[in-house]
C-alpha cells in the first residue's frame, strides 16, 4: 500500500505519483482530501486508490481504467468524460456526475446533485439516494439507476440510453417517455445493486427518449424528396429597402419549415471588413522589395505562458478548427498535410481527433465541445494544444449542427451518438457554467495533460472587452475570436446574420478590454472570422492580433466552389460531405498542395507588407502602420482617417 | 462569477479568522476581490459606520472628507463617539436616532464617499486582493462576533474596485447584506422599479440590487423567510446568495441551479458555501455531512432558533 498525504503535496504532485504508482495493483491512499479539485484527474492505467475523505470537483476525470473508493462526498463532475473503471462515494455527489462519460461505472452510496449524466455516451451510474433535477439531461447512451427520488424533468432531451427510477418522479423531462421493464432487465438492475450493496427499491421505472427530437420535424430542400416536392413559393418583388427579395424569401422559408433555416458557409450581410482600413507605407516601397521571405520573421510561438511546450509555427496562420463530420475525411487530411508543409498547426474541430489526420499533422489542436463528441484522454496526450469552445463566429450561443445527412455509421461510433440523427450539440458546456468554474474546468485539462500543452479558448465574438479580462483570469494560454465573418458547415441563418460582431470590431475590443486593465501582451490573441489572404492577416496582427487561422480561405483553396450545399451533405467537391462518392472527388495531395501554397502565398504578403511598413519582424507591425478608408472603420478603429504622410525608409535596404 | 462563504456560530466566536480561511479555500474562484460582513455581538451599543475614503487615511484629503462626514452627521443630530482611520477606512462609532436611509444619501452625495456599512453590529470589510490580503490590511482575524459572510470575486462586467466588491451593504438599511455568485438579468427592471420608490444605488452592479431588494422589503415588515421565497420568483437569471441580518442568515437559489452551493449544519454551528473544499477549512481532515440545497428553494438562520441546529 502506498500512502499519499494530500495536505502536504500540491495537487499536480498528487497526480504525479497516483499516475507513478497505477498500473502495478498496489493499493494508493490518500489521506486529508479536504474536498480539494481534480484528485486522480488523467489516471490512464489501471489503479486502486482509496481517498480518505471528501473529494471537489472533477475527481478522477479524463481517466481511463482506475478504481476510486471515495469515502465521503465529491464535488461537480465526478468521472467526467471517464472511458473505464470503476468510482464508488461513500456519500453524496455534487452536480454533473458523470458528465461525458463513456463507460465504467459510477456509484454514489447517498444522493446526487442535478445533471448527472448529462451528455455521456455509455456506462452505468448507480445513485443510493435521491436524484436532484435533469438527470441524464442530453444522455447519449449507458443507464442512470437512481433508486430513490428523483427531480424534476428527468431525462430532459435524452437522446438514447436509459434512467431507471425507484422512488418518487417528480415529472418527466421533455422527449421523454416511460416504458415497461421487462423483468429480466429488473434483475439484472438488482444484481448490479447488490454487487455494491446497496438496498434497491421495490420496483423500477425506465424512462428513455421519445426520438422526438433526433429529426427536425421538417426538411430544408435538397435534404429530401418531399422537401424538394414542395410548391416553389412565387418570387415577389416589393418596391423600397425594406420588404427585399431576401427579406420575403425568409418569410417564405420559415413558412414552410416552421423553424429557422439552416445552412452552411458564414454571414453574407454587408459589414464593416478589413477593407476598410488600409496600410500606410509608401507605394514607391514595393517596386524595391524582393525575396521578402528571407528578410522578414514570421515565427510565432503561441502558448508557454504556464510552463507547457507552446505552438511553434513558421508563420502567423493557422488552420481554424473544422470538424470531421462537418468536413469529409479527405478534406481534414489534406488540411493537416497542408499545415505540416506550411510549418503551421492545424485543429480537429468538434467530433474527435480522427487518426489519420493526427499522422498528417506536425501540430495539432484537440477541441473540447460541450457534446464532448470523440473527446477523450487519450487524443489529449497526443495533442500539441487544447481548446475550450464557448461559442463560434458564425453562431455565437449555439451548439454545432451536424444533420442527419452526414451522420454515417463512423462518425455515429466516433460522436457516441444514433446514427443519421439531426445533431444538435449543446449550446453551453455542462460544466462551465461561468468563469468561476471555467477557471477549474482549464486546471482539470492541464492536471490531464500533467501541464504539457497550452490550453486555449475559443469565443465567438460578442462582448468580448469583457470576455477577454474573464479568459485572463481564467488562466488559459491564448485565446482564438472568432468573427461574426467566421463560417460553418450548418447554423441556424437567424444567429448567423444577426448574432456577434465582426472580426475588424472583435480585435479592437480584445485589445481595449486587456488595456483598460493594464494586462495588453498578456494573453496572446488569434483572430480569425472572414481572413481572407495576407492583407487581412497582416492588418488583425497590426491591429493587435497575435496570429490568426483560416477556414472558409482554406476550404476554398482546397477547391470549394461556394454550391450550398455544406449543411445537407451534398457537397459536389468532396469537401462537406459524407457520401463516399463525393469524398473520392477531393484528391487528397492535390488539395493538400493547393492549400499549402495559398499558406505560403499569404505568408508572402505577410512579409511583404511588414518589410514595406519598415520592420523585419511581422509581430512589430503595430496600429501606426494603418489608417481608416472609411468613417465607420475609423469610428470602429479609432485609426485616422486620412492616409498619413510620412515616408517609411524599409529595413535591410529593399 | 465568484465564490461565496457564510457561517453563523451559536455563541460569538473567531468569526473573522474563520472567514478567512473558507474564502481561501474558494479563493480560486474569484481572484479579484474579497470582502467580509461580520456581526459583532449585540452589546446595544452605538451604530457602528464604515466608509471607504478611496486616500489612505493619513492623507489631508483623508482628512477633509473626514470632516465634511461628521458636519453632514452633526447636521442630522448624530454625535460621533468614537472615530479611526484604517488605512482607506474611516471607522465611526455613533449615536443617531434618525432615519438611516436619509443620512446615509446625504453622507454620500454630499462628501463624496463610499459608506461600505452601518448598523448595530455590521462592518463591511472589502478590499482588491486575496482572503489573507484582506486580513494582513484590515486585520480580519481579531473579529469576534456571531455570524458573518464573505465573497471572492472574478468579475465579469463592471470594474474591479472596492465599490463593486461584495458584500454589498443594503445601502440605507441597516445591518443588512448580501453575497451574490451569478448574474440578475432583470436588474435593470427591477432597479428601476426601487429607484421610483426613492431608492438610491451607488454601483452598476447587478448584485447591489438584490440587498437594496431584500432590505426594502425587510422594512416593510415581511420576515426573511418571507424575502426570500419572493426573490426566487423574482429575481431572473442565476443565483446562489447569502444574505445576513442582525439576527439571520439566509440563502435563495435560482430554478436553474446554475450556481453551486454546499451547508453543513452541526452542533454549535452552520456553514453554507460554494463549494466543499471551503468548509473543510474549518474541520481539515474531518468527513462532513454537507447537503447541496435543491434548485429555486431558499433557508433561513436565526441566532436565536440555532442552538435547536443539530
Amino acid at each position: 500500500m502506498a500512502q499519499i498525504d494530500a495536505r502536504s503535496s500540491s495537487i499536480t504532485e498528487v497526480n504525479r505519483t497516483v499516475r507513478k504508482l497505477s498500473g502495478n495493483g498496489e493499493e494508493i491512499v490518500i489521506s486529508n482530501p479536504d474536498a480539494r479539485h481534480l484528485l486522480c484527474v488523467g489516471v490512464l492505467q489501471p489503479a486502486r486508490v482509496r481517498i480518505l475523505g471528501s473529494a471537489g470537483y472533477f475527481c478522477g476525470g479524463l481517466s481511463d481504467g482506475p478504481e476510486i473508493e471515495v469515502l465521503n462526498n465529491v464535488g461537480w463532475g465526478l468521472g467526467d468524460n471517464m472511458i473505464s473503471g470503476a468510482i464508488v462515494v461513500g456519500q453524496h455527489a455534487s452536480a454533473i456526475a458523470g458528465v461525458g462519460m463513456r463507460d465504467g461505472t459510477l456509484v454514489i452510496r447517498g444522493n446526487m446533485g442535478s445533471r448527472a449524466g448529462q451528455v455521456m455516451k455509455g456506462g452505468l451510474i448507480l445513485c443510493g439516494g435521491n436524484a436532484n433535477f435533469m438527470a441524464g439531461y442530453m444522455m447519449m447512451g449507458g443507464r442512470i439507476v437512481i433508486c430513490g427520488d428523483s427531480g424534476r424533468s428527468v431525462g430532459q432531451n435524452m437522446i438514447n440510453g436509459a434512467v431507471y427510477v425507484g422512488g418518487k418522479i417528480e415529472d418527466l423531462g421533455a422527449d421523454t417517455q416511460r416504458i415497461d421493464l421487462p423483468a429480466s432487465e429488473e434483475d439484472e438492475i438488482r444484481a448490479l445493486l447488490d454487487r455494491y450493496e446497496i438496498k434497491a427499491p421495490k420496483a423500477f421505472r425506465k424512462i428513455v427518449s421519445a426520438q422526438a427530437g433526433h429529426h427536425y420535424a421538417t426538411y430544408e430542400r435538397g435534404e429530401s424528396a418531399q422537401a424538394d416536392e414542395r410548391p416553389r413559393p412565387k418570387q415577389i418583388a416589393l418596391p423600397g429597402e425594406l420588404w427585399t427579395p431576401r427579406a420575403v424569401e425568409e418569410i417564405t422559408v420559415k413558412a414552410e419549415l416552421g423553424r429557422y433555416r439552416v445552412r452552411g458557409y458564414g454571414s453574407f450581410r454587408e459589414m464593416p471588413t478589413f477593407d476598410d482600413i488600409t496600410f500606410n507605407f509608401d507605394p514607391d516601397i514595393i517596386t524595391g522589395l524582393h525575396d521578402v521571405r528571407s528578410k522578414c520573421n514570421l515565427a510565432t510561438k503561441l502558448g508557454g505562458k504556464f510552463g507547457g511546450k507552446p505552438l511553434s509555427l513558421s508563420m502567423p496562420i493557422m488552420i481554424a478548427p473544422m470538424s470531421y463530420g462537418a468536413l469529409s475525411k479527405n478534406v481534414k487530411i489534406a488540411l493537416a498535410r497542408a499545415s505540416r508543409l506550411a510549418g503551421t498547426a492545424t485543429n480537429t474541430g468538434e467530433g474527435g481527433m480522427m487518426p489519420e489526420e493526427r499522422a498528417e499533422a506536425a501540430q495539432m489542436i484537440y477541441q473540447c465541445l460541450s457534446g464532448r463528441f470523440g473527446f477523450n484522454p487519450h487524443d489529449m496526450q497526443r495533442a500539441d494544444g487544447i481548446e475550450l469552445y464557448i461559442s463560434q463566429g458564425a453562431k455565437p450561443g449555439l451548439g454545432g449542427q451536424l444533420m442527419g445527412k452526414k451522420i454515417t455509421a463512423e462518425i455515429a461510433n466516433i460522436r457516441g451518438i444514433p446514427i443519421g440523427m439531426d445533431l444538435r450539440s449543446p449550446s453551453r458546456h455542462p460544466d462551465v457554467m461561468g468563469a468561476d468554474d471555467l477557471v477549474i474546468k482549464i486546471e482539470e485539462f492541464r492536471e490531464a495533460t500533467d501541464w504539457r500543452v497550452p490550453i486555449s479558448l475559443k469565443i465567438g465574438a460578442g462582448r468580448l472587452r469583457d470576455d477577454i479580462k474573464i479568459a485572463l483570469k481564467d488562466n488559459v494560454d491564448f485565446i482564438q475570436i472568432d468573427g461574426m465573418q467566421g463560417g460553418t458547415g450548418a447554423s441556424s441563418e437567424v444567429v448567423t446574420e444577426n448574432v456577434g460582431i465582426p472580426s475588424l470590431a472583435a480585435i479592437i475590443q480584445a485589445i481595449n478590454g486587456l488595456r483598460d486593465i493594464e494586462a495588453d501582451g498578456q494573453l496572446q490573441i488569434v483572430l480569425m472570422g472572414g481572413i481572407r489572404g495576407g492583407l487581412d492577416a497582416a492588418k488583425a496582427i497590426a491591429l493587435g492580433a497575435d496570429a490568426v487561422a483560416i477556414g472558409t480561405a482554406a476550404i476554398l483553396a482546397a477547391g470549394c466552389i461556394a454550391c450550398m450545399r455544406c449543411h445537407i451533405g451534398s457537397c459536389i467537391r468532396g469537401i462537406a460531405t459524407q457520401k463516399p462518392e463525393l469524398v473520392a472527388r477531393l484528391d487528397i495531395e492535390e488539395a493538400a498542395g493547393r492549400v499549402a501554397n495559398f499558406l505560403e502565398g499569404m505568408a508572402t504578403e505577410v512579409a511583404a507588407i511588414t518589410l514595406a511598413c519598415g520592420k523585419t519582424d511581422v509581430h512589430q507591425l503595430d496600429r501606426s502602420d494603418l489608417v481608416a478608408l472609411t468613417p465607420q472603420a475609423a469610428a470602429i478603429t479609432g485609426l485616422p482617417l486620412r492616409k498619413a504622410s510620412r515616408r517609411l525608409v524599409p529595413a535591410g535596404g529593399v | 462569477m465568484c465564490g461565496i462563504s457564510g457561517l453563523m456560530l451559536t455563541q460569538p466566536g473567531d468569526i473573522g479568522r474563520r472567514l478567512v480561511q473558507m474564502l481561501d479555500g474558494v479563493q480560486h474562484r474569484g481572484p479579484d476581490s474579497t470582502g467580509f460582513a461580520v456581526y459583532h455581538e449585540d452589546r446595544g451599543g452605538p451604530l457602528l459606520c464604515r466608509i471607504y475614503l478611496g486616500c489612505p487615511g493619513d492623507s489631508s484629503q483623508a482628512r477633509a472628507y473626514r470632516d465634511k462626514v461628521l458636519a453632514i452627521i452633526a447636521n442630522h443630530g448624530g454625535k460621533v463617539l468614537n472615530q479611526r482611520f484604517e488605512l482607506e477606512h474611516l471607522r465611526l462609532e455613533l449615536q443617531y436616532q434618525g432615519e438611516v436611509k436619509a443620512l446615509c444619501y446625504d453622507i454620500e452625495n454630499g462628501a463624496g464617499v463610499e459608506i461600505l456599512s452601518m448598523g448595530a453590529c455590521l462592518e463591511i470589510i472589502k478590499s482588491v486582493g486575496s482572503a489573507f490580503e484582506v486580513d494582513r490590511a484590515y486585520n480580519l482575524s481579531g473579529y469576534r462576533g456571531t455570524h458573518g459572510i464573505g465573497h471572492v470575486r472574478l468579475a465579469t462586467e463592471s470594474v474591479v474596485d472596492v465599490s463593486r466588491s461584495h458584500p454589498f451593504w443594503a445601502y440605507g438599511f441597516n445591518d443588512v447584506a448580501i453575497v451574490h455568485n451569478g448574474q440578475i438579468t432583470n436588474y435593470h427592471k427591477m432597479k428601476r422599479q426601487l429607484e421610483k420608490k426613492g431608492l438610491q444605488f451607488r454601483t452598476d452592479n447587478d448584485s447591489e440590487l438584490i440587498a437594496v431588494y431584500l432590505a426594502d422589503k425587510l422594512n416593510a415588515g415581511r420576515t426573511l423567510d418571507e424575502v426570500l421565497e419572493e426573490s426566487v420568483h423574482e429575481l431572473d437569471g442565476t443565483f446562489s446568495f447569502l444574505v445576513s441580518t442582525l439576527d439571520a442568515i439566509g440563502f435563495a437559489k435560482d430554478v436553474l441551479a446554475a450556481k453551486p452551493m454546499v451547508v453543513l449544519e452541526r452542533d454549535g454551528m452552520i456553514a453554507v458555501a460554494s463549494e466543499e473544499v471551503s468548509l473543510q477549512r474549518l474541520f481539515p481532515g474531518e468527513s462532513l455531512s454537507t447537503y447541496e440545497p435543491y434548485p429555486g428553494t431558499f433557508k433561513t438562520w436565526h441566532k436565536s432558533t440555532l442552538a435547536r441546529v443539530a
